[in-house]
C-alpha cells in the first residue's frame, strides 16, 4: 500500500495536469482580485440606492389615493413607505460615515420587512423586496453588529474579507472544477490494464492510493489559494478575521469570517474526496473520461433543473455540493422549501463517500478491468 | 486529404463523448422547450387589464383635477403629461378590443416612446418603469427599464411598419424564432462554445493512442490540423440538429415566427435603436459564432501540439470563454479598452443586438469589431501553429 | 531506392548509429538483425524521419530528402512503416483499417480483398480489432502495410506472435512483393526464416551495419563447417581447445559448443568426432553448414 502510494506520487509529480491545475488556481485568485477591486469601492451605498428604487417602484403598484389618508391605506403601503425612509437613512448614514445609524436603521428596516411578509397583497411586491431568508440573514447581521459594537466596513480587499469572497465563489463551482480535475483519474491506467491487473494489491487499496495522491494535490491547490492571497496582506492589510457573516446552517446565525472559511475548507475537502471517488467508480463503469465528466455535471445540476427533487430526496449529496447556496439558505426559497442543514450535508457527503468505498471494495477487482 | 477527412469525421461521429454531447444538448433543448419556454413570463407583455387599470386611474385623475395657481407642482406635472399618455393607452385598448393588431403595435410603439421619454428624462424619483425591473438587489433597474422601453418601442414600430403576421405570441416574443433570439441573447452561445471546446479537446490528442497507425500517413502535420479543425468546426455546427428539435417543439406551441420580424439593434453612438430583420440578426449571430468556433478550435489545436494534454485544452479553453465574467463590470468599457479582448464578444446575441455596448458604455463592442478582433486573433494563432508545424524539428505528438 | 549517407545518431553521448552509409535498391529484401537496443528501430525511425539524425541524410530515388515538411509528405507517399499492433483502433474492424490505409495511400482498392484472401483473414476481418488475438492483430498490421502498396516498406518484428504456417504465408507475400520491385526492410529475430528470402542481411553492432557477407569474409569463415555439441560445459570446451588449438571453439549461452573448421579438411572432422565420443558420452552432435544463427552467435559473442 505505501509502496503503491509512493509510486503514485512519483507518477503524479510529473503529470502535466497538476501543473496546469496549479496555474489555473493562480489565475483564478489573481483574476478574482482584480474583479473585487473594480467591483468593490462603494458596494453598500450602491446597494442602498438600488433598494430605494425597488421600494419606490413597489409603491407605484398602489393607488395614489392610499397615500392621501394613512388611516384607509393598506398596511403594506404604510409599511413600504416606512421601509423607504429607513433605506434612505441607511444610505445617508454610509455617506456621512455614521455606522451606528446605519445599523439602527437596518434593524428597524429588517423588522418592518419581517412584518410585511404576512400582510395582505405581499405577493404583488415580492420581487421588489428581499426574500424572507435574505431579510433574516440581514437582520441577524445588523443585530450582531449592534450588540458587539463592531463597525460596518465596505472593505473587501484585505486578506480575510478577500478570502471570504473567494471561498463563497469557490463554493459554487468547486465540484465542477474537481470533476474536470479528476474525471480521467483511472483512464490513463486503463490503457495499460495489464500493468495494474497484476499488482499484488486489491483494487480498493489501489483506489485508496490513487485518491490519496489526488487529495495530496488538492491540498497543494488549497494551500496555493492561501499563498496567492498573501501578497494582498502587504497592500491592503489583514482585515478583520472576526467580521461577522450571517449564515443558515439549520438555524439562522452569525459566525466570524474565519469560521466561514473553516467550514468552506471542510466542505471543499469532503467534496474533493467525494468527487475523486465518484470519478473512480464512473471511470470503471463508463471507461470514458468525458462520459464521467458529463454524468457528474448532470448529477450536479439535477437539483437545479428539477427543484422538487430536493424536497423529495433531501439526503441526495448533490443538494449540498454548492455550499455557498447552502449557507445562504437557498433551499428555503425553493417552490417547496426544504431546510438543508450544513451539518447534514457533511454527514450525507461523508456517508456517500463511505458507501462508495464499500462499493469499490465489494464489486470491483483489478482482474475484471478491461482495456479501454 | 479527402480520405483523411472522411476518416477523421467518422471517428468524430462515433466518439462516445461527442455522441454524449449531442444527446445532452437534445435533452437540454427539449427540457427548455417543454419546461422553461412555456413558463416564460416577459415583463413587457400584452396585458389588457393592466392598461385599462392605468388608463382609468389617470382618466379619473384628469377628470377631477382642477389646475390653478394653488396646484401642487407635481399635480401640474401629472396633469400636463397624462393626457397624451392616456391617449395612447386608449388607442391600445381600442385596438385590442377590435383585434386590430397592427394598430395596437402602432400605438404601443408611441406609448413606449412617450413613456421612456417621460420616465428617463423627466421622471427621476417620480415616475418608474415597470416595477418588475426594480427587483431586490438590481443596481441598474432604471437603466434596464430604459433599455427595455426603447427596445420595445423600436420593436413595435417595426411590427407596425412591417408586413409580418402579428399575434400575441409575436408581441410577447414567444414564437420559435424569437425564442431563439432570446436564447442567443442569453446563455446559448456560451453553451455552444463549451460544446466546441469539448469537441476539440481530444481531436488531436486521441491520436496518441494509435500513434504508429497514423504517424506515417503521407499528409503533413499542418494539413492534418486543418482537417481536424474542419471536422471540429463541422461537428460544432451540427449542434444545430439537436437544438432544432427544441426549436420545432416551440414552433408547434407558439408558431414559428417569421424571418422578416424586426429585431431592434442598439447603437451606442446614436443612443438609439434601429431594426434589422430576424433573418439578418440570425445570420450575424451565426457568423460571429463561426468566428468564435474558429478561434477556439485554432487555439485548442495549438495547445494540443504544444502542451499536449487534454486537461489543459479543457481548462484553458474555458478560461477564454469565461474570462469576461472576471473583468466585466457594468460601464467598464468607458474606462478600459475591453473591445480588444476577444472574450468581450462571448455573448454573441448581445453583441449583435448592441446590448453589450449599452452595458459597457462603449461604442466599440460592435459586431464588426467582434469579427475583426476574432479574425485577427485566429489568424495569429493559426500562423503560430503553421510556423511550428513547419519547423523541421517539430514532432507530431 | 534509399540512400543513407553517413547517418549518425547519438543519445546522451552514446552512439547508436555511427556514420552509417548504405544504399537499398528496388526489388530487394533487407534483413536487419541485432539484439534489442542496438539501433534497428532507430535506423527505421531515421528513415521515416521520426527521428532526426545528428549527422548525415537519407535520400530517396536520387532526388528526395527530408529538407522540408513538404518533402516529408512526398517521401511518406513512397514509404510506409508497419503499425504497432497495440496501436490499432479497437473499435474499428480489420477491414476498416485496411480501407483506411488503402485510401490514405490511394492504392488500388482491389488489393484489400486480395490481401485478405492471401492472409486468410476472411473469418474475422469484419470484427472489431478489440476482439483479435495477438497473431490476428499482427497479421492485420502486416496486411495494412501491404494494402498501402508503397514502394518502400519498413517492418519491425513482422513475424512476432505468428505460427509457422503464418510465417510461411507472409514470407511468400514478401517474396512476391520483391518481385514487384518493392524495397522491403525487415527487422527480425527469426533468423532462419529471414535467411530464406532476404537478399542482404545486416547485423547492427556498435553503431555499424555489417553485411553478413562481409562478416563471413572478415571472419574467414566463408564456407566453413560447424559441429554443434549440445549440453556442453566449460570443462569440455577447455579440453577441446587444448586438443584442437587451431580451431575456433565457442561455448554459447544455450550450452551449445560450436566447433568450426574449414570445409575441405575432412580429417579434422573425424578427429573431433573421435574426441567427442570419448569425452562427451551419450550425447549426439551434429555437423552442418554454418547458419545465420551460428554467425549471429559468433558475431555477438
Amino acid at each position: 500500500m505505501w509502496k503503491l502510494l509512493k509510486n503514485d506520487f512519483l507518477i503524479e509529480r510529473t503529470n502535466k495536469k497538476n501543473m496546469i491545475a496549479c496555474l489555473i488556481v493562480a489565475i483564478f485568485v489573481f483574476g478574482f482580485f482584480s474583479y473585487t477591486k473594480i467591483e468593490n469601492s462603494q458596494r453598500l451605498i450602491d446597494e442602498k440606492a438600488s433598494e430605494y428604487q425597488s421600494v419606490a417602484s413597489a409603491l407605484t403598484k398602489f393607488q395614489t389615493a392610499d397615500a392621501m389618508d394613512y388611516g384607509n391605506g393598506s398596511d403594506l403601503y404604510y409599511n413600504l413607505l416606512q421601509q423607504q425612509r429607513y433605506v434612505v437613512n441607511q444610505s445617508m448614514a454610509m455617506k456621512v460615515d455614521r455606522p451606528q445609524l446605519y445599523l439602527e436603521s437596518g434593524i428597524k428596516l429588517a423588522e418592518l420587512r419581517a412584518n410585511a411578509f404576512d400582510m395582505e397583497g405581499y405577493e404583488k411586491v415580492a420581487t421588489n423586496l428581499p426574500s424572507r431568508t435574505e431579510n433574516q440573514l440581514d437582520s441577524l447581521f445588523y443585530q450582531f453588529m449592534d450588540r458587539t459594537g463592531m463597525v460596518v466596513t465596505q472593505d473587501a480587499l484585505s486578506f480575510f474579507p478577500f478570502l471570504l469572497d473567494l471561498f463563497m465563489v469557490l463554493g459554487s463551482f468547486w465540484f465542477i472544477f474537481m470533476s474536470i480535475f479528476s474525471c480521467g483519474i483511472l483512464i490513463e491506467e486503463f490503457h495499460h490494464t495489464s500493468l495494474i491487473k497484476g499488482y499484488p494489491v486489491s483494487f480498493d487499496k489501489y483506489v485508496l492510493a490513487k485518491c490519496a495522491s489526488s487529495m495530496f494535490w488538492v491540498g497543494i491547490l488549497i494551500a496555493e489559494i492561501f499563498i496567492c492571497s498573501l501578497p494582498f496582506i502587504y497592500f491592503y492589510g489583514l482585515g478583520d478575521a472576526n467580521y461577522p457573516v450571517a449564515i443558515f446552517d439549520g438555524n439562522f446565525k452569525v459566525i466570524p469570517t474565519i469560521e466561514y472559511i473553516g467550514i468552506a475548507l471542510v466542505y471543499i475537502i469532503l467534496i474533493s474526496i467525494f468527487t475523486v471517488l465518484l470519478s473512480v467508480i464512473l471511470n470503471v463503469l463508463l471507461k470514458n473520461m468525458y462520459l464521467t465528466l458529463f454524468v457528474q455535471l448532470l448529477l450536479f445540476i439535477a437539483p437545479s433543473l428539477f427543484p422538487s427533487l430536493v424536497s423529495l430526496v433531501p439526503f441526495n449529496p448533490f443538494n449540498y455540493m454548492n455550499f455557498t447556496n447552502l449557507l445562504n439558505g437557498h433551499s428555503l426559497e425553493l417552490a417547496e422549501p426544504v431546510e438543508l442543514e450544513m451539518l447534514h450535508g457533511l454527514i450525507y457527503i461523508g456517508i456517500s463517500t463511505v458507501l462508495m468505498l464499500i462499493g469499490v471494495k465489494l464489486f470491483f477487482t483489478t482482474g475484471k478491468l478491461k482495456k479501454v | 486529404m479527402r480520405a483523411y477527412f472522411k476518416f477523421e469525421f467518422i471517428q468524430f461521429l462515433f466518439n462516445k463523448k461527442n455522441i454524449a454531447i449531442y444527446v445532452i444538448l437534445l435533452f437540454l433543448a427539449c427540457f427548455y422547450a417543454l419546461k422553461i419556454a412555456p413558463s416564460y413570463d416577459p415583463i413587457e407583455k400584452v396585458d389588457r387589464d393592466e392598461i385599462e387599470a392605468r388608463f382609468l386611474t389617470r382618466e379619473d385623475f384628469l377628470n377631477n383635477v382642477v389646475i390653478d395657481e394653488n396646484s401642487y407642482p407635481l399635480t401640474r406635472f401629472a396633469a400636463a403629461i397624462y393626457p397624451e399618455w392616456n391617449e395612447y393607452d386608449k388607442q391600445r385598448l381600442d385596438a385590442l378590443d377590435s383585434n386590430r393588431l397592427r394598430e395596437y403595435a402602432g400605438s404601443t410603439y408611441k406609448w413606449y416612446e412617450y413613456s421612456d421619454y417621460m420616465i428617463f428624462r423627466n421622471g427621476n424619483g417620480l415616475l418608474y418603469y415597470n416595477p418588475r425591473y426594480y427587483t431586490a438587489g438590481n443596481l441598474y433597474a432604471t437603466e434596464d427599464g430604459h433599455y427595455a422601453y426603447m427596445y420595445s418601442a423600436s420593436r413595435y414600430k417595426g411590427y407596425a411598419q412591417g408586413d409580418s403576421e402579428l399575434s400575441m405570441d409575436v408581441f410577447e416574443e414567444r414564437t420559435a424564432l424569437q425564442t431563439l433570439q432570446r436564447l442567443l441573447h442569453g446563455y446559448l452561445p456560451i453553451i455552444l462554445l463549451v460544446c466546441c471546446i469539448l469537441f476539440t479537446a481530444d481531436i488531436v490528442l486521441k491520436d496518441k493512442r494509435n500513434l504508429t497507425v497514423i504517424k506515417g500517413f503521407p499528409i503533413s502535420v499542418w494539413r492534418r490540423l486543418v482537417v481536424k479543425g474542419g471536422v471540429a468546426l463541422i461537428g460544432s455546427s451540427l449542434t444545430i440538429i439537436p437544438l432544432s428539435i427544441g426549436f420545432i417543439i416551440v414552433a408547434i406551441q407558439h408558431g414559428m415566427g417569421d424571418l422578416n420580424l424586426p429585431v431592434p439593434i442598439f447603437s451606442y453612438e446614436a443612443r438609439a435603436f434601429t431594426t434589422i430583420t430576424m433573418g439578418e440578426y440570425l445570420f450575424q449571430n451565426v457568423l460571429l459564432m463561426l468566428f468564435w468556433f474558429l478561434l477556439l478550435i485554432s487555439l485548442l489545436l495549438l495547445l494540443s501540439i504544444q502542451i499536449r494534454h487534454e486537461f489543459a485544452n479543457l481548462v484553458l479553453g474555458c478560461v477564454v470563454v469565461f474570462a469576461e465574467f472576471y473583468y466585466y463590470v457594468r460601464g467598464l468599457g468607458f474606462v478600459k479598452e475591453i473591445q480588444w479582448y476577444p472574450s468581450s464578444y462571448v455573448q454573441v446575441g448581445q453583441i449583435v443586438a448592441g446590448y453589450r455596448e449599452y452595458l459597457n458604455n462603449s461604442a466599440s463592442l460592435t459586431f464588426e469589431n467582434g469579427i475583426a478582433v476574432m479574425s485577427v486573433c485566429t489568424a495569429i494563432i493559426l500562423l503560430v501553429t503553421l510556423i511550428i508545424s513547419k519547423t523541421k524539428r517539430f514532432k507530431y505528438l | 531506392m534509399i540512400e543513407l549517407r553517413s547517418i549518425g545518431v547519438n543519445f546522451s553521448g552514446r552512439d547508436i548509429l555511427k556514420e552509417v552509409s548504405i544504399t537499398f535498391h528496388p526489388g530487394e529484401i533487407i534483413g536487419l538483425v541485432a539484439p534489442n537496443g542496438t539501433g534497428k528501430s532507430t535506423l527505421m525511425n531515421v528513415i521515416m524521419n521520426y527521428l532526426q539524425p545528428n549527422s548525415g541524410k537519407v535520400r530517396f530515388n536520387n532526388e528526395l530528402e527530408y529538407t522540408t515538411k513538404k518533402n516529408e509528405v512526398k517521401i511518406h507517399k513512397l514509404l510506409s512503416m508497419m503499425p504497432d499492433q497495440s496501436d490499432l483502433y479497437n473499435h474499428l474492424s480489420g477491414k476498416q483499417h485496411l480501407k483506411l490505409y488503402s485510401s490514405m495511400w490511394d492504392s488500388n482498392p482491389q488489393l484489400i480483398e486480395n490481401t485478405i484472401a492471401a492472409l486468410g483473414m476472411e473469418s474475422y476481418v469484419n470484427k472489431k480489432t478489440g476482439t483479435y488475438s495477438l497473431g490476428m492483430r499482427q497479421r492485420l498490421c502486416f496486411a495494412m502495410q501491404i494494402v498501402s502498396d508503397t514502394q518502400i516498406m519498413l517492418m519491425d518484428e513482422v513475424m512476432n506472435g505468428l505460427d509457422p504456417t503464418q510465417v510461411e504465408i507472409i514470407s511468400q507475400i514478401l517474396v512476391k512483393k520483391r518481385e514487384e520491385g518493392k524495397t522491403i526492410i525487415i527487422a527480425s529475430h527469426l533468423l532462419e526464416n529471414l535467411e530464406k528470402y532476404a537478399n542482404r542481411i545486416f547485423f547492427v553492432k556498435n553503431g555499424n551495419l555489417d553485411s553478413t557477407e562481409d562478416i563471413h569474409r572478415n571472419l574467414g569463415v566463408n564456407g566453413n563447417m560447424v559441429i554443434r555439441v549440445p549440453e556442453g560445459t566449460p570443462e569440455l570446451k577447455q579440453k577441446l581447445s587444448v586438443a584442437f588449438p587451431e580451431l575456433d571453439i565457442q561455448l554459447l549461452a544455450n550450452s551449445v559448443i560450436l566447433i568450426e573448421f574449414p570445409k575441405n579438411e575432412s580429417g579434422t572432422l573425424e578427429n573431433i568426432s573421435a574426441f567427442l565420443n570419448e569425452n562427451h558420452e551419450h550425447q549426439t552432435f551434429s555437423v552442418g553448414k554454418m547458419t545465420l544463427s551460428d554467425l549471429y552467435s559468433k558475431y555477438y559473442h
